[in-house]
């Protein structure tokens, strides 16, 4: 140990630190400024970025040593006097902060930046950005925040700009309402949260893929001083899964192993490197049994004792079968004058969310209390009860500011329970925190797929079947993988109208980290499958692929083959729009060999009309209480995972009730607070949560009026509520808000009020036909430019042309935020990431090698709304979170085959495969050379 | 709890740094930047007790004319080298090859001497230590297999450093310094082609400066084969220089445990240097990119220098 003195944001500290000790566990855990944070803990994503004097530096592979006698600048130190710097206001203002993970790494490389250099280029930007990796942004906003530093425009752009005024709040973009907390690191995520006497957790993990655990020896690992409980799997034996036709989990592996890093033992300890200590010293013995790795091996017929799981009812490791068919294909296929059939292969993708998991679990006299990284605080909360068998009255969930999800943080995870459990058993807090290694075990990412797809279309171009086949790598275990069977499937009835549809999909099990729901759930392969068919039906058809798609777009306000009630429908207007943005009639088919356009269109649900466990509970419902001072709290279950959430529910009940956003507190997802939501998965919240709001806001407008009316004799329907008055149109009443609600608390004092969203009954009533069923759906379209190096086959992407029918936007800067998000993960699916394995072993668990497009593989974004005003959804608003990934894979592969005349089957795209089919094709493929 | 003694000392000069090294024998490690081996201390591929950090030993930070040659200082920065118009005038392939390393973060704490000394990589070894017990440990890291090749002798990491095979291209010198005293030495010469032991400095060495001969009016030219356009390591650096003279030399790193090196003249027969390059390369499957491909990359990058130089 050693003393170093530092000056932290101008504040002199002494401190005693291990001689080997990080910057940033000093900065966290000695010092307590937590705005910086740990991603990834191998200088790989820059989120811990700080000054040490003035230069900036990853404090993850910084020794602390180092920085003795130096002067350290943290994200804390960055606003002057409560005055945010003028970087981070246009962080905020620009909407460049989403979940806010990465915000402060990005604030402090663009600082130094700004400083350096006051005359960049948005490249030189880009360029000065690629160390940072952002996973929600798709760095536009972030980008053109540094811009607007260095080069101030002082003008409003795109109706982007904050509006001070309180009317129309709705469709003006505002920025986060928690954005200033993070853009100066104080808003705290789950391993931010400091509690006293906290012990550590940490696992051991398997390093076989399917073994049967003979014995678990943790003797000498109690014997280490500071060791305070070792957990192995016989305590917490209850099931669980986040689909209640799918519990077939436990908290820690029970008799046998699934795959190569499930959790085997857990140590709580007094600190982090005697937990790991610990876990070195449990000695586990194993007896491997055969290995399923591949999809092909799942599906072959075996015996009962060498299933992954033997509750599954086939001899073989199928864990889903879904099949349902519409019309009849095979007619359909026999009539069609044109047809195209292709197989398709996918790898695994993950979410890879900038923030780790991490959660703190404590007890009290109320029972237990987790703060967790998760998008579903309810499911956790019914979870923990099951798992724990305590009361549901005795769990609470808090969920702090997340860093990202995408859906990989929409289960209950194995963590979550441990740490509870051993909080109970020590009584004593217990925190964990995942590496980054460990996040990318956990997994729950995009199912790997093989599938083959046949269409046909007729003469004239109209679609008249599809058949898929469908096969999906669920990993060890469920997750929502029973409903990803079933997306693969039924979201292709849509966007085109196609009555001889028809499907069968697998899910199997194999021992590698299981698969689960990832932004845009299950019908983002299938859906780059169909689109890449109906391209190639266009190419044979001589028929330019956005006329053949204008042509099959089914109207508003019909059914599909399988009896989706579409109400609202954007498509028409998404792809004109981007054809006309990429001057495609122009483009297409015309650039030089190496660069070409490409098409691509998309359908999703806006949020699932049924509910995971079926009960009556509304899914969702906002409570609002206002009392003497005004200030409308709102409660509400939602989690707000960096797609604002929260600033939408403020908005909507600002906008009722014509009072400014300031007036409205938001209080959510605290399971003992606030009123149940079912969390954020299937793109529901804004349209179920957000519906909740409104009608909340409603009811507590009817409630002032009532008693303004009455107290003022002025009928009920002539007082208006707008610019925080609450007024007649001829003066004679004219109260502030603060006035109308002394008069509406007069006597009865706090108004509470309750506001709540069900799903109208949709559907038919075959097997199968809840799958995929919502209030409303989403439509869009991209067009993507590429350049393809015909000598080595790399791909760059020139340029993204996104339109996405959100119905309305009630926040126009983060439903721009989430489609350029959305785009970006697209991006990468497409072209660089995959999870790659060597016998069941994850081999890039990192994030140098799972490759996130950095600032620099960015293109430019041109980002379009599409609003169409949907009949149900708050304001006419749908989901804008996911939906907006499903047309931008194929829109690359398509500008791909654009480009070289190669048809990609497989993602992400590779190189190889690029120059291997263009061999193959060198004679058949002619295009215009350039001069 | 029994806890390695850890140690961390902070030399003004290299003659300090040495003299250090006494009371450790082999297990301390020296540290410039750091961006390499905090990183494999993290993942508990560097586990020496004592860190030497070198980085404020200002005898290792000077660039001037030494002779004919340009002395550029072990300690320099990657991202300062182009803050130099030493460097940039007569080597601004040193500048592309610097700024093609890591991110721009990295390259702001990276410094050249680390650069070159940056430990070879493959996919079976830069792994955490559970990961690597549960693939059974390779060669690299005291077992007794090479994963990707099944071989029980041979270790065929890749060599990575960017800055190297450029300065390597330009015929670059090392200045060491070590228990044994100082000597200068071709930069090549110190790789082994044993993954393993990658190169054969001893543990006490230093770079003290790297030479690059002057007024040799080199004409370079740098790819690097990686999949994003930033962070990522090489899969395929190729820097081809030819000098003044029409001495033509190619440097490989990416493809093989050592940088691969064929020299010939602007006369000579082009296929031939490729298929020279290629037999030399011992590329593996051990990373993204397939072996075949980055041969095959090697032929094209190849093509693509020469009709750029000549």
């Amino acid at each position: 140990m050693k003393v170093i003195k530092i000056q932290v944001n101008n504040k002199y500290h002494e401190l005693l630190i291990d001689e080997h000790e990080t910057l940033v566990h000093v900065l966290r855990e000695k010092i307590g400024l937590t705005g910086t944070k740990i991603g990834c803990e191998q200088g790989s994503c820059g989120a811990c970025t700080v000054l040490v004097n003035d230069e900036p530096v990853l404090s993850c592979i910084t020794p602390a040593m180092r920085c003795d006698h130096t002067e350290i600048t943290t994200i804390e130190g960055i606003a002057q006097n409560g005055e945010l710097h003028l970087l981070q206001k246009n962080f905020v203002d620009k909407g460049a902060i989403q979940c806010g993970f990465c915000t402060p790494g990005m604030v402090m490389t663009s600082l130094d930046f700004v400083k350096k250099n006051p005359h960049a280029s948005v490249d030189e930007i880009k360029e000065a950005l690629s160390g940072n990796l952002c996973r929600c942004t798709g760095y536009k906003k972030i980008i053109e925040a540094v811009a607007e530093t260095i080069h101030p425009q002082n003008k409003s752009n795109d109706g982007n700009k904050i509006k001070s005024s309180v009317s129309g709040i709705i469709g003006v973009g505002h920025p986060y309402i928690e954005a200033t907390k993070k853009v100066q690191g104080i808003a705290e995520y789950a391993d931010d949260i400091r509690v006293k006497n906290v012990l550590h957790c940490k696992f051991l993990r398997s390093p076989f893929p399917h073994a049967i655990i003979e014995s678990i020896d943790t003797s000498l690992a109690r014997q280490l001083e500071g060791v305070k409980y070792i957990l192995t799997g016989n305590e917490l034996p209850e099931k669980f899964g986040v689909l209640p036709i799918s519990q077939d989990e436990t908290a820690l592996a029970i008799d046998k192993v699934r795959y190569i890093g499930e959790i085997v033992a857990a140590v709580a300890a007094e600190t982090d490197e005697l937990a790991q200590a610990a876990c070195r010293l449990i000695k586990v013995k194993y007896k491997p049994l055969k290995p399923f790795f591949e999809i092909d091996e799942s599906l072959n017929d075996i015996g009962q004792n060498e299933k992954i799981h033997p509750h599954t009812k086939f001899n073989n490791n199928i864990h889903k079968k879904a099949e349902i068919r519409f019309g009849n294909q095979e007619e359909g296929l026999q009539h069609a004058a044109f047809r195209s059939k292709m197989s398709f292969e996918f790898e695994g993708v993950s979410h890879a969310f900038t923030e780790p998991h991490a959660a703190t679990a404590y007890w009290d006299e109320n029972g237990l209390t987790i703060y967790t990284a998760t998008q579903v605080p309810h499911y956790l909360h019914r979870a923990l009860a099951k798992v724990l068998k305590i009361p549901l009255s005795k769990v609470r969930v808090i969920k702090p500011y997340v860093g990202g999800g995408f859906g990989g943080k929409s289960d209950p995870f194995p963590h979550e329970f441990i740490v509870s459990w051993l909080a109970m058993k020590t009584g004593r807090p217990v925190k964990v925190r995942y590496s980054r290694e460990e996040v990318f075990l956990c997994n729950h990412g995009r199912h790997p797929s093989k599938m083959s797809l046949e269409i046909g279309a007729d003469q004239n171009g109209y679609l008249k079947v599809l058949d898929a086949e469908i096969a999906i790598d669920g990993g060890a275990y469920g997750s929502f993988g029973v409903v990803t069977t079933y997306y693969n499937g039924v979201l292709l009835q849509a966007p085109y109208a196609i009555e001889n549809f028809g499907f069968r999909t697998y899910r199997v099990y194999t021992n590698k980290p299981q698969s689960g729901a990832m932004r845009g759930h299950g019908a983002v392969n299938s859906r780059f499958a169909s689109e890449s068919l109906i391209d190639d039906l266009a190419h044979q058809m001589k028929m330019d692929p956005c006329v053949l798609r204008l042509k099959n777009f089914m109207p508003s306000n019909t059914l599909t083959v399988g009896q989706y009630r579409i109400t609202s429908n954007g498509s028409r207007e998404s792809l004109m729009k981007v054809m006309e943005q990429s001057q495609w009639e122009k483009r297409y088919g015309k650039l030089p060999l190496g660069q070409g356009l490409g098409v691509g269109c998309g359908f999703f649900i806006s949020g699932s009309a049924l509910p995971i466990i079926r009960n009556e509970l509304p899914q969702s419902v906002v409570h609002l209480k206002v009392d003497f001072d005004g200030r409308v709290l709102l409660s509400s279950g939602a989690s707000d995972i960096g797609q604002g959430s929260d600033t939408m529910l403020a908005m909507i009940v600002a906008e009722v009730l014509g009072i400014s956003m300031e007036k409205v507190f938001v209080l959510a997802a605290d399971t003992l607070l606030t009123p149940v939501d079912l969390g954020s998965y299937s793109s529901r919240v804004t349209f179920m949560a957000g519906n909740a709001a409104k009608m909340a806001a409603e009811n507590l407008r009817i409630e002032i009026v009532n008693a303004v009316s009455t107290t003022k004799e002025v009928p009920a329907d002539e007082l208006n509520f707008s610019s925080d008055k609450v007024f007649t149109n001829d003066n004679k009443v004219d109260l502030t808000w603060i006035e109308a609600i002394d008069i509406a608390t007069a006597n009865r004092g706090a108004i509470t009020v309750s506001g709540k969203y069900i799903s109208p009954k949709l559907g038919g009533d075959f097997k199968g036909s809840g799958a995929g069923l919502s209030p409303s759906y989403s439509f869009g379209a991209v067009v993507a430019e590429v350049k393809v190096d015909i000598e080595t086959g790399l791909v760059k992407i020139l340029n993204i042309w996104g339109a996405h029918d959100c119905g309305k936007a009630i926040n126009p800067l983060a439903v721009e935020g989430q489609l350029e998000g959305s785009w970006h993960m697209g991006m990468g699916q497409a072209l660089s990431e995959q999870l790659r394995y060597y016998n069941g072993l994850l081999l890039n668990g990192n994030f140098l090698d799972y490759k996130i497009p950095t600032s620099l593989d960015t293109p430019p974004i041109h980002s379009n709304i599409i609003e169409t005003i949907d009949p149900e959804g708050p304001f006419g608003a749908k989901e804008c979170g996911e939906g907006a990934l499903h047309p931008v894979i194929p829109a690359i592969a398509n500008a791909v085959f654009d480009a070289v005349g190669v048809r990609i089957t497989r993602l992400p795209i590779s190189p190889e495969d690029i120059l291997q089919k263009m061999k193959n094709n060198s004679l058949s493929f002619v295009k215009v050379d350039s001069n | 709890m029994m806890t390695a003694k850890k140690i961390y000392l902070q030399p003004n000069s290299v003659h300090e740094a040495l003299s250090i090294t006494n009371s450790f024998e082999n297990d301390f490690r020296f540290l410039a930047g750091g961006t390499d081996v905090m990183v494999n201390r993290f993942q508990g591929n560097e586990t020496s007790s004592c860190l030497i950090d070198l980085s404020g030993i200002s005898e290792l930070k000077h660039i001037k004319k030494v002779g004919s040659y340009l002395s550029i200082g072990s300690l320099i920065g990657l991202n300062d080298l182009k803050n130099h118009s030493e460097i940039t005038d007569e080597f601004p392939v040193l500048i592309e090859a610097a700024n093609a390393v890591g991110s721009p973060l990295i390259r702001k704490s990276a410094t050249i001497g680390g650069n070159i000394l940056c430990e070879n990589r493959c996919v079976f070894y830069n792994q955490s230590e559970w990961w690597r017990d549960a693939v059974g440990f390779c060669l690299k890291c005291e077992g007794n297999i090479c994963i990707a090749t099944g071989s029980k002798k041979h270790c065929y990491s890749e060599f990575v450093s960017d800055t190297a095979p450029a300065l390597i291209s330009m015929d670059a010198l090392i200045e060491i310094i070590d228990k044994e005293g100082e000597r200068k030495i071709k930069l090549e010469d110190i790789f082994t082609g044993d993954g393993v032991h990658s190169r054969n400095l001893s543990r006490t060495s230093i770079i003290k400066s790297i030479l690059l001969p002057l007024n040799q009016k080199f004409l370079s030219v740098f790819n690097k084969l990686r999949l994003r356009e930033s962070m990522d390591f090489t899969s395929l650096t190729a820097v081809v220089s030819a000098d003044k003279n029409g001495k033509v030399k190619i440097v490989l790193g990416g493809v093989d445990p050592k940088p691969v090196i064929v020299e010939g003249s602007n006369k000579s027969d082009r296929e031939e240097l490729i298929k020279q390059a290629l037999k030399k390369s011992r590329a593996i499957n051990n990373e993204i990119f397939s072996r075949n491909y980055r041969r095959e990359m090697i032929r094209t990058f190849l093509k693509r220098s020469f009709a750029e130089i000549f």
